[in-house]
């Protein structure tokens, strides 16, 4: 009974979480059939490494070929174009896309796959304080924890959309989330975790969604 | 007395289990097998040999330090399936060599011999930084079919992964590693004609090429 107490509380109560989008649309978005859309995680900093969990959940969130977004998943791409699209060789500017698509082989290969649009993700979800403390024993009479944890999260994403086929920014737009977490501990941890980055995600694609097709959003 | 010794024993060998329990728990194992893709792009007009030694495919990182635990990290199968599969594709023609310099073919132009310099790695609560980076310097030599030395170059590869929920410490630097070799291959095809020796071998190479196309062409225009 207890269990079960403690199993519906952990689920129906969770940390909160804020989650603010910024969006510029140089051009609105217009995928046709058979178009294509991949989204990239820069990896070219020192400091941070863009999930790829995160990205993993933005293209999963946003691919419905049913509506007309077909979204190739980030290994399969990478792997498809190696080695031009590694931490060290990815093109930072459309400048070097554009020299890129001088290498024949490299062009077809992205043409084959009908690339409309590529979506870069740059940013991190960190873990900006923490306090408490939580202390576990274990005894002839049985275990338990007694303590309370608490952590914030802060989540900051920047998406860039670069226009393969015209070889321009298409659109900017930029994802920032915050969250507490809680772990109170009476006998039993309850982990009350506040899931930043899965908002950040699924704020990102809600707002790339209404990018990509904004026809179909305004008929909604 | 025979008691005694008995026990005495039994208490010699449950140390010794205890002991090799408390060694062993501070031990890490990291073997990283990788599948790596062929480069995209165009090949060098070149008939390559390349050399993968055994100690380059058996490849330990071995580290036992007093700031660390000891770490046993395993990256020579995944290397050797990198620059395998990258140097076999690279060239207009590879051959891997089974040894060297015995049995060289006669038609191979060049010879590739890579070698592990160095491989540094650091833990997230040693930087700071929630990532796990690693470093691999790999010496690379080319020879030609005579086997003299033709060029030396380094590549450096690096790799890093984010600290993850549920994620081991191996799990982590194994995942490192292999963005690592991901990024060594990469080093490997784009720099290859940055280095000087081989940029002029393949610049001759080229010319050669189409020294021998031209008087074809000029024969098919006059036919025609």
């Amino acid at each position: 009974m207890v269990k079960a107490f403690v199993v519906i509380l952990a689920a129906a109560v969770s940390g909160c979480t804020t989650v603010v989008i910024d969006e510029y649309h140089r051009t609105p978005g217009e995928l046709a059939e058979g178009d294509s859309v991949v989204i990239l995680g820069r990896r070219h900093s020192s400091e941070y490494e863009t999930e790829p969990d995160l990205i993993d959940c933005v293209g999963r969130s946003l691919h419905n070929p049913d509506r007309g977004v077909r979204i190739i998943p980030e290994q399969h791409f990478v792997d498809a174009l190696y080695p031009w699209f590694e931490p060290r060789t990815a093109p930072l500017h459309l400048k070097s896309l554009d020299r890129l698509m001088q290498n024949e082989k490299v062009r077809e290969r992205l043409e084959a796959y009908g690339i409309k649009y590529i979506v870069w993700i740059d940013g991190s979800t960190e873990t900006t304080a923490s306090a408490g403390s939580i202390g576990c024993s274990i005894g002839t009479g049985g275990a338990g924890c007694f303590g309370f944890g608490t952590w914030d999260k802060e989540s900051d994403y920047e998406a860039a959309v670069w226009d393969f086929r015209d070889q321009e920014l298409s659109g900017k737009l930029a994802a920032d989330a915050k969250g507490t977490s809680y772990m109170p501990a009476i006998v039993v941890p309850i982990p009350l975790i506040a899931r930043v980055q899965k908002n950040a995600c699924k704020g990102m694609a809600a707002q790339l969604e209404q990018f990509l097709l904004p026809e179909q959003e305004t008929k909604s | 007395m025979a008691l005694m010794k008995k026990g005495l024993s039994a208490a010699v060998k449950a140390t010794l289990l205890v002991t090799a329990m408390l060694v062993t728990a501070c031990t890490h194992t990291v073997q990283v097998d990788g599948e790596y893709p062929q480069p995209v792009g165009d090949q060098y007009p070149l008939t390559v040999g390349f050399y993968l030694s055994d100690d380059f495919s058996r490849f330990t990182y071995h580290e036992d330090s007093e700031d660390r635990d000891e770490w046993n990290i395993s990256t020579g199968p995944a290397q050797r399936n990198l620059f395998a599969t990258v140097l076999g594709s690279m060239f207009t023609e590879a051959i891997p060599l089974t040894s060297y310099p015995q049995d060289l073919p006669e038609n191979v132009e060049l010879v590739i011999v890579p070698e592990v310099r160095e491989l540094q790695f650091t833990m997230p609560r040693e930087t700071r930084v929630n990532i796990f980076e690693v470093w691999i310097k790999y010496d690379m030599h080319a020879y030609d079919n005579q086997g003299a030395q033709v060029a030396n170059w380094v590549i450096t590869a690096y790799g890093k992964t984010p600290t993850a929920f549920l994620k081991s410490q191996e799990a982590a630097l194994a995942q490192a590693i292999d963005i690592a070799l991901r990024d060594a291959g990469a080093t490997l095809y784009t720099g290859f004609d940055r280095v000087p020796e081989l940029q002029a071998l393949v610049a001759s190479k080229q010319r050669a090429i189409s020294m021998q196309e031209q008087p074809a062409a000029e024969a098919g225009d006059t036919t025609d």
